[in-house]
């Protein structure tokens, strides 16, 4: 098993009397705890967007601060849902630097919180009300309101994959059979929501102006002179193939993303294709359409929704050829047992 | 412009490290146990390096002479990372994180970040050549799963004296065993050895140490 084969020794050559994790006093977690690690993974992506908040503009009052890029979304949205967002980009503008260090305080709560085991529940509650409340104020509802939620793009708001990932890994006992994601919820349960997922990203791709050629080229028109080379050839690239084949590709991406969404009720091995190609298809979308979130670019505060949703693909994977932890494992040599 | 006691508390935050790291140094020569002497070596260099790159005024010493620890230090930590895959198979060495913070030391002294990443107080604001920011990005993120993983380890300390976190976060299996000095408990610095190598401190200064670094990646994209 993969996780097991990656234990290593370090410098420790002589026996001893006391191991040093017996001092440490602690709690060992349950060997090959799959939702523990798709949790820990979880936390990286929150540590990774507390330390994005701490871009020196995302101090700032100008249009790429915080308070910019929440005014940013609110055009184009009806009366009440703009004047919501507008308030709250107000709020932060007169207080940048506070609100980006409260900001920046919460996201590395969460990530630190998510790591500790008493305070993993509480930590993943306070994800989802922050997930959606920045879905609605710094996202402005995923787009969805201006019919520009397109999966291309986002939509409909890649911070509400955080969300449900809270609620797919919400610690529970169990096992990671038949995959990782139905662990707290059920089978049926996690099934519907990866069908509900999927089956909304398959309709936003087409509906609104997911299947303009013009909209679609608007995600990655205008090169950042500050991405690398690579990137920008990338996006000149995709600039290109979506203002001649948008819509084509607006309703293959629904038609992957159907696909996809009835994978879950296939056969494990067919599943498994399925899942693959969700993966695939969001790994290219994350780099050639979202620009990895614009991190490589600067001024990103959080990795889009590529990287969460590869991540909550992973976590429906078939375990189907997985010894259960409890079998005797035939790999009984480690590096570890052979050296202490 | 990010307020400048932010870089200050980074700053601060990698000279702690940095001077814990230096008395654990000293401790394991003066108690003869070499374990983690490595790891200590390096996190104390990275740490005082990186504080001048937070805190212009902190910085001292030329850049060849930081990039020449770095580079032995990566060379250090590669064949260690060799010595490791040789010895028992595929898996992740431990010693292949601290090349790879090696190696980020190295490439933040090669590509100064660009003055309209860095701060009003940095040291490294420079108009040369700039590091391609994907690969900034990609061990930025290696660095924070390093921290995470360190800190959701049950062994604590394993991320400095031996077994790599990441395999102890997920396997849960018995830590690495601390060579034991035959005075242990007796002698003064035995004793205060081990009352400054606290697990959970020794961890602490990794994930401190990769969030720093990973955070500075990320201002040269």
């Amino acid at each position: 098993m993969w996780w097991v084969s990656i234990t290593d020794v370090g410098h420790s050559t002589a026996p001893s009397a006391t191991s040093w994790s017996q001092r440490s006093g602690g709690v060992h977690g349950r060997p090959g705890d799959l939702q523990r690690t798709f949790r820990l993974l979880l936390a990286t992506v929150w540590l990774l967007d507390a330390v994005l908040q701490l871009q020196p503009s995302m101090f700032t009052r100008g249009s790429n601060g915080l308070s910019g890029m929440f005014a940013g979304v609110a055009g184009g949205n009806p009366g009440w849902v703009s004047r919501t967002i507008t308030w709250n980009a107000s709020n932060v503008y007169h207080q940048p630097v506070l609100a980006n260090s409260v900001f920046a305080g919460v996201q590395f709560f969460i990530a630190f919180g998510i790591i500790g085991r008493r305070t993993c529940k509480p930590a993943l509650a306070l994800s989802i009300a922050w997930a959606a409340g920045v879905w609605w104020f710094g996202e402005g509802a995923g787009l969805i309101f201006r019919g520009g939620a397109t999966p291309f793009g986002g939509g409909p708001g890649g911070v509400l994959f955080y969300a449900v990932l809270a609620v797919l890994l919400w610690p529970s006992e169990g096992s990671d059979r038949p995959f990782v994601a139905a662990r707290t919820v059920g089978v049926t349960n996690a099934k519907a929501i990866w069908a509900a997922l999927w089956g909304i990203l398959a309709v936003l791709s087409v509906v609104g102006h997911g299947r303009s050629p013009q909209a679609l080229r608007a995600l990655v028109v205008g090169v950042d002179d500050r991405e690398p080379g690579w990137l920008a050839r990338v996006d000149r690239a995709t600039e290109s193939l979506f203002v001649h084949q948008g819509t084509t590709m607006a309703v293959l991406l629904a038609v992957v993303c159907l696909v996809v969404a009835v994978g879950v009720y296939l056969p494990p091995r067919v599943t498994q294709v399925t899942v693959v190609v969700g993966i695939v298809v969001f790994a290219l979308v994350w780099v050639a359409v979202q620009d990895v979130g614009g991190i490589l670019s600067g001024g990103a505060t959080d990795p889009n929704s590529g990287l969460l949703i590869i991540l909550l693909a992973l976590t429906y994977w078939p375990l189907i050829d997985l010894p259960h932890p409890s079998e005797p494992s035939t790999n009984g040599r480690s590096p570890s047992t052979e050296e202490v | 412009m990010t307020p400048s006691w932010l870089y200050y508390l980074f700053g601060v935050l990698m000279l702690g490290v940095a001077a814990y790291c230096l008395v654990m140094t000293v401790l394991s020569v003066a108690t003869n146990r070499p374990a983690g002497r490595d790891v200590d070596i390096s996190h104390a260099c990275m740490g005082v390096s990186m504080a001048g790159m937070f805190v212009a005024g902190w910085a001292f010493g030329p850049d060849a002479m930081w990039e020449l620890a770095f580079a032995a230090l990566l060379v250090w930590f590669v064949v260690r990372s060799i010595q490791s895959l040789l010895r028992f198979g595929l898996h992740l060495p431990h010693a292949s994180i601290h090349a790879v913070m090696s190696f980020s030391m190295l490439l933040m002294y090669w590509f100064p970040m660009g003055a309209s990443s860095a701060g009003g107080s940095m040291a490294m604001s420079s108009t040369g050549p700039k590091l391609d920011s994907g690969v900034a990005f990609v061990l930025a993120f290696v660095l924070l799963v390093s921290a995470v993983f360190t800190l959701a380890s049950p062994n604590k300390g394993a991320s400095h004296f031996g077994m790599h976190a990441p395999a102890y976060a997920m396997v849960g299996s018995p830590g690495p065993a601390r060579p034991a000095h035959p005075d242990d408990g007796t002698s003064p610095t035995v004793a205060l050895e081990e009352l400054v190598a606290t697990p959970w401190l020794v961890d602490a200064s990794h994930v401190v140490m990769c969030i720093g670094m990973g955070f500075l990646l990320i201002l040269m994209t």
